[in-house]
């Protein structure tokens, strides 16, 4: 009954995007409506009765999570920071970075009492690895480059995505520590992994075998 | 300045009308099932100190806690369950009640969610508990009512999944793991994150409660998931495979083949609350299970009686919310007749009204003194017929 319903995958815009578009058409999917979406949100994607919807990274989460959308592609950075209940069945590999911990290069981050200053974009993420190691930090949040913080001595170190360390590099500062690896991730609402167990999992096989 | 008076606060919300009828009309199915089945209802109170909900065999973390201080300055809690009051209950007041004990209770909970989350803070759960007996006898008992009340909620398409606890517990007990390791282990399949199970599992070659653990957190679906199981589970486990399939079957006896799922893979959230069959209900357009239960035989030792127990509850607002969708947000009916009393008729409308609602209509009585006035306020309550009551007699009018 539920097994020919209509599917809802939300993918997060951006280059998530552009890699899961990929994705589908390796695996023999029409992305046309995909490639020229124009300004469209919700899109088509003909002979799979399946609807693809863009969104912000951590609004993946929200539609999954309530179930306004059976799966979704989202970064485990996303993951990490939002937090929610739903499962996480597939690492995509693709999108792959890191969280690290960066200071001016030279620093001793760790050396001296007084309690540290990091700036993030993400508060949730940095407080976790912090309380993990049991370490009281003041948390800064910032929504642009925080690669600026340090260099404005507003905080002794910084929490964020590290790709190449190029950025970091050129503002003179160095990864201290990794935090945790990052890569794209198969989110699935909980009730549609089990209302559409079928669907998900042939799609899920499909675009695993399509890595 | 007054900023929030004419706000709720988040995740609260006023239900008007329709929602109103939508919700009482989903308390009173659930309690007529659970009351023809002889439970006897609790109520317990709103507010319980900290320490209730605060057990070795299950707890609620302090951010999901709505919390202030009694007039003593102990920490009291906004009741985030009905479950452990229950059992509160069992070690004081039912101590001596007469086992197996069957109540039902239907109250509102209050939870307080991440932020923006979209989910309610405050919702109204009805569920049953049957406490000591058979457990083989009280956990049929529990899931064909439970799958009842899935079947009595009226949505086009509903799910009833089984499981048992005892899987994952016995499976994990047998890795050696340190406490931290468990937990992340517990997320993990609770998740079913694969890829973080797999990769920690890894450290377990040749170990077949591992590669079991693996294998199970995937194992879901119908009947074909029992002999898949069967190949891959160890010894030990063959016990609690045998009795989840027999449930199954005896549930499919009862006429619930087409409904009922089985997950293989059920992780208690909170470490070891569930020691057996568990069970949850799932409708089309929510995205979290709308009825969750199971057995809990540790719970009520902590307030100081051994027994056993089972039970469920289930979120009324959800399925309140998924029957006014259905119904394109139209539960109630409108009024037969409304009732317009010329100056000096009040006490012969009032008596009219009456008259009509002892003959079984519904009769709205307009609390107006214009009768243009009341014909648009009979037509904007969508009410068809306005009787005017005059002192030459009773005149009847249809609303244009």
């Amino acid at each position: 009954m539920s097994e020919n319903k209509a599917i809802r995958v939300a993918l997060t815009k951006g280059r998530l995007e552009k890699d899961t578009v990929g994705l589908f058409e390796k695996m023999g999917f029409d992305v046309t409506e995909l490639k020229e979406k124009g300004r469209r949100l919700i899109l088509n994607i003909p002979g799979q009765n399946m609807e693809v919807v863009l969104a912000k990274a951590a609004d993946v989460i929200t539609y999954v999570e309530l179930g306004a959308c059976d799966i979704g592609v989202v970064g485990k950075d996303t993951i990490l920071e939002h937090g929610g209940e739903y499962f996480e069945i597939a690492d995509l590999g693709f999108g792959r970075c890191r969280f690290a911990l960066a200071t001016k290069k030279g620093l001793d981050f760790y050396g001296g009492v007084g309690v540290k200053t990091v700036a993030t974009k993400y508060p949730n993420v940095t407080r976790r690895f912090f309380e993990s190691k049991r370490m009281d930090v003041d948390i800064v949040k910032i929504e642009g480059s925080v690669e600026l913080a340090p260099l404005l001595r507003i905080a002794d170190g910084i929490v964020d995505i590290v790709e190449t360390g190029t950025t970091l590099k050129e503002n003179g500062l160095a990864v201290i520590e990794d935090v945790v690896p990052i890569s794209a991730r198969l989110i699935v609402n909980t009730v549609s992994m089990k209302l559409k167990k079928e669907r998900i999992e042939q799609l899920t096989e499909m675009m695993k075998a399509a890595l | 300045m007054k900023k929030y008076d004419l706000l709720t606060p988040e995740g609260t919300r006023d239900l008007i009308f329709d929602e109103c009828a939508a919700l009482r009309s989903v308390g009173e199915t659930l309690r007529g099932i659970y009351t023809s089945h002889g439970y006897s209802e609790v109520i317990t109170p709103g507010l319980e100190f900290f320490d209730v909900f605060n057990n070795k065999s299950r707890h609620y973390s302090q951010e999901v806690l709505y919390k202030l201080t009694d007039g003593k300055g102990r920490l009291v809690v906004m009741r985030p369950d009905s479950t452990m009051p229950i059992a509160r209950l069992m070690g004081t007041r039912l101590r001596t009640a007469a086992i197996p004990l069957k109540l039902f209770y239907n109250q509102t909970i209050y939870r307080a969610n991440p932020k923006e989350s979209g989910r309610d803070d405050e919702f109204y759960q009805s569920g049953v508990e049957i406490i000591g007996g058979d457990v083989m006898r009280s956990d049929m008992e529990a899931l064909s009512v439970a799958a009842e009340v899935m079947g009595s909620l009226g949505v086009d398409e509903y799910r009833f999944e089984i499981g048992d606890s005892g899987f994952f517990t016995l499976l994990s007990s047998k890795l050696g793991m340190k406490e931290q390791e468990l937990d992340d282990l517990r997320e993990y399949a609770l998740s079913k994150n694969y890829p973080a199970l797999d990769s920690m599992l890894a450290q377990y070659p040749d170990n077949i409660y591992a590669a079991a653990l693996s294998k199970l957190t995937r194992l879901f679906g119908g009947r074909e998931v029992f002999p898949e199981a069967e190949k891959i589970l160890p010894e030990e486990a063959m016990p609690v495979l045998k009795r989840l399939e027999e449930v199954y079957d005896n549930l499919c006896a009862l006429g619930m083949g087409g409904e009922v799922t089985v997950d293989l893979g059920f992780v208690s959230k909170t470490e070891d609350y569930y020691t057996g069959i568990v069970f949850k209900g799932y409708i089309e357009g929510y995205g979290m299970p709308v009825l969750t239960g199971g057995r809990y035989d540790k719970l009520i030792a902590d307030f100081g009686v051994d027994t056993p127990a089972t039970g469920f509850a289930v979120n009324e607002n959800a399925v309140a919310n998924a029957l006014l969708k259905r119904s394109g947000g139209i539960l109630l009916p409108a009024s037969d007749v409304m009732i317009y009393a010329e100056d000096g008729c009040v006490v012969e409308a009032i008596k009219h009204c009456r008259e009509l609602i002892g003959k079984g209509l519904k009769a709205e009585y307009a609390d107006l003194a214009d009768k243009s006035e009341a014909e648009a306020y009979a037509k904007a309550r969508g009410v068809a017929k306005l009787h005017i009551v005059t002192k030459n007699g009773i005149t009847e009018e249809q609303v244009q």
